[in-house]
């Protein structure tokens, strides 16, 4: 027992020495956060997603590589509204000053963003619904802009040094951002109005952003599992009123929208909903432009 | 009104004379043509109805307020936002077991670590409540109620403060003190109704009566490593099993630990920990309805392993979660079964005890798992021959296997089987059916 014990200590006391000072270590609970990240912070920051594409941000576990991390941050950006109310408390509770809610170092995109669908009454009865609106607000690129903006703001503020660095960056992402969604906007006019099915209400902001009208989600009630009878009760809205498209994450189950899609013969798309979602999806440039050709089916341009 | 009534039959006549002087085809193509319109403006009519019914609502939902109070009498409360956040879980149980006996041999066992009731029962009920004290602290309690000797208890599981940044100890470092379900192995930190399981595997029954929450003081400190690194150590009272009667001189017993942890690429992680949990029980430690006393030091080794693995990647969708634990006891004091008269008998040995795992989510809502847990009771002294403590050469082992169905993260149904050999020809085949529900708020669970 001593023998297990003593090894134990010497595996914890060789990790010490791994512990490198990185100028500035962002925690981002996902990843179009730890992207925005890059592009406004490039060298002088270390950014760690705690997700990846495949994995619902509501539903994974407070892993200890997450402590470790966390431990180690000096900033904190999530989607917030109560999207990482299953993990992200845990982490907070093992993590530094810097990044508790109220520091300059724990920013939350839905406190900075105009946040949709707050609802006005609450009760688990209608699934598991955010008290503070929809959290997904990273497909609205305006949005992404607003976060951007403060995260420069808030990085020159912990790294004074190179607050200009960060300045310079921002105004090269503004730039090539408003340039982007005015691409964006004119290649996705066409898509104005048309009605859409989505699995769960991952993309109304992207839906409000472009005009795009939600009629319908495959989950009964945000968070439950499809239904044998809601999806009854779809397939007989769809025949008498059919949608253009039934949308997914990467993550969301495939079986409730492909059953749908056969026998309404409606495609489904998978969008990426983050970077790294699809193979074509690598930056946050590319996400939106590849969103935009999944949904409008016109493949114009290398994203 | 008259006049609008008569054109439409009007209309309806001119309508019906042409119609007939139409070419069949031609009638085709109007019926297709009504039937069209008739559908558009059912579409719409749904339309309209559809936001006037949202208009309506949220006029109601604007409205309510308003008219419930007094223009004169409207104030803002803001108590309420100040309140802890307050969750309740309801479990239940039904149980049916085949053998009328469960002792387990070679182990004086409490209460908490019997076989639970047979038939309809309520399991515990627990209320919690959790809020941040100020910028320092954050405090937490859980009260179960439970049924014992035919009577409904109120149990404190938890009561404790703990420290946040505010408090500003070095980063990583944070004290706990009150009574919690301290740092022990995997499961002691976690509440019953977290666990895969309608029961507690064997070694948590035989050597913590479930779990360890005696009052004390602990401390831990998450390393600035790379990986997860934890170290830490508490001290306590002594008055929960496997401790018992501390009396508050000195320091009752104290607990040290370690853990490592990590993942493998993007869908696998590991924990792995060290503890020891060492005291005295100086007043006694009192089991098997108080026939069975023990008098004396109790050193407690622990080690334990989870792993979890998410196939796609998404562990909502599919997860494998492997978990194992291993116990080592030693004691030094001594032994006194009342039931038999063995008298005071001195007893110095070691006993140990281990359990694995593994659960399955192969559908979103739908895990199937299996455990496997044995002990190894201690050579029985020559004064405790015949006594609960005399195993007769036979270590208890434990089999159970699970399906559980998850409706959403609140709630779940589990059906579980369990053959239990806990004794020399007691073979125990159960089944359980359990619900577990989750009303209010509902902390986040730890890995």
């Amino acid at each position: 027992m001593k023998r297990f014990l003593g090894i134990f200590v010497a595996t914890l006391l060789s990790a010490i020495p791994l512990a490198a000072q990185a100028e500035v270590n962002i925690f981002a609970c996902e990843p179009e956060w730890a992207a925005l990240a890059e592009e406004i912070g490039g060298n002088k920051v270390e950014t760690f997603s705690a997700t990846h594409a495949n994995q619902d941000p509501h539903y994974i576990r407070a892993r200890p590589s997450l402590i470790a991390k966390m431990r180690k941050a000096n900033v904190l950006l999530c989607s917030g509204a109560g999207l990482e109310a299953g993990w992200l408390p845990l982490l907070l509770q093992k993590a530094g000053g810097e990044v508790q809610p109220g520091a300059v170092g724990h920013l939350m995109a839905t406190d900075v963003v105009p946040v949709l669908e707050k609802p006005v009454t609450i009760d688990r009865s209608q699934g598991d619904v955010h008290p503070q609106g929809n959290p997904h607000v990273h497909l609205n690129p305006h949005n992404v802009l607003l976060v951007a903006k403060e995260l420069t703001t808030r990085l020159g503020k912990i790294d004074a040094g190179n607050a200009y660095f960060y300045i310079s960056r921002y105004q090269d992402f503004f730039a090539r951002w408003q340039k982007a969604i005015t691409n964006w906007e004119a290649k996705a006019f066409a898509l104005k109005g048309k009605p859409v099915v989505v699995h769960h209400k991952s993309f109304v902001y992207l839906l409000d952003w472009l005009g795009i009208q939600e009629v319908a989600a495959l989950e009964p009630k945000p968070g439950i599992s499809p239904t044998t009878s809601h999806l009854e009760s779809l397939l007989r809205q769809m025949k008498n009123k059919p949608a253009s498209l039934v949308l997914r994450t990467p993550y969301d189950p495939d079986d409730a929208s492909q059953w749908l899609s056969k026998k309404t013969g409606i495609p489904v798309v998978v969008l990426p909903y983050t970077v790294g979602g699809d193979a074509r999806s690598g930056n946050l440039f590319s996400l939106f432009g590849r969103t935009i050709s999944l949904m409008t089916g016109i493949y114009d341009d290398q994203h | 009104m008259l006049k609008t009534k008569l054109a439409a039959s009007a209309a309806l006549v001119t309508c019906l004379f042409s119609t007939s002087a139409l070419a069949a085809s031609d009638v085709e193509a109007l019926r297709a043509e009504i039937q069209e319109m008739k559908q558009a403006y059912e579409g719409r009519i749904a339309d309209l109805e559809a936001a006037l019914a949202k208009v309506e609502e949220t006029q109601k939902k604007i409205k309510q307020p308003v008219s419930a109070t007094p223009a004169t009498a409207q104030r803002t409360i803001f108590d309420n936002s100040f309140n802890p956040s307050i969750g309740v879980i309801l479990s239940g149980k039904y149980s049916s077991f085949s053998s009328d006996d469960s002792e387990i041999a070679g182990f004086g066992i409490g209460e908490e670590g019997e076989r639970g009731r047979e038939g309809l029962a309520l399991d515990e009920s627990e209320l919690n409540f959790t809020a941040s004290v100020d910028d320092k602290f954050f405090g937490h309690i859980t009260a179960a109620i439970v049924r014992e000797g035919g009577e409904d208890k109120v149990e404190l599981e938890e009561s404790y403060f703990q420290t946040l940044a505010g408090f500003g100890l070095p980063d990583g470092l944070s004290i706990k003190a009150g009574r919690a379900f301290w740092t022990l192995g995997y499961l002691n930190e976690h509440h019953s109704h977290y666990g895969d399981f309608t029961d507690r595997p064997l070694p948590y029954r035989a050597f913590l009566n479930k779990s360890f929450n005696d009052d004390g003081v602990e401390a831990s400190y998450v390393l600035p490593t790379d990986i997860y690194a934890e170290v830490g150590g508490g001290v306590f009272r002594g008055d929960d099993f496997p401790f018992g009667g501390g009396d508050g001189e000195g320091i009752g017993a104290w607990s040290a630990f370690a853990r490592i942890g990590d993942d493998i690429g993007d869908n696998q992680s590991w924990r792995l920990g060290g503890y020891v949990l060492s005291g005295k029980a100086k007043g006694g430690r009192s089991s098997n309805e108080d026939a069975v006393s023990f008098i004396g030091d109790s050193d407690l080794y622990v080690a334990d392993l989870r792993y979890t693995w998410a196939p796609t990647g998404s562990a909502r969708e599919r997860e494998v979660i492997f978990q194992g634990e291993y116990f080592w006891r030693n004691e030094n004091g001594i032994y006194e079964d009342t039931n038999v008269a063995t008298g005071a008998v001195n007893f110095d040995d070691s006993s140990s005890g281990w359990y694995a795992q593994t659960v399955y989510k192969f559908d979103p809502q739908w895990r199937v798992g299996a455990r496997y847990s044995q002990l190894k009771a201690p050579n029985v002294p020559v004064g405790l021959a015949g006594s609960a403590l005399d195993s007769f050469g036979h270590d208890p082992k434990s089999y159970a296997a699970m399906l559980d169905w998850t409706n959403s993260e609140f709630s779940r149904v589990r059906l579980q089987y369990n053959r239990e050999e806990l004794a020399q020809g007691q073979d125990d085949n159960q089944v359980v059916l359990q619900y577990i529900m989750s009303i209010g708020a509902h902390g986040a669970h730890k890995y």
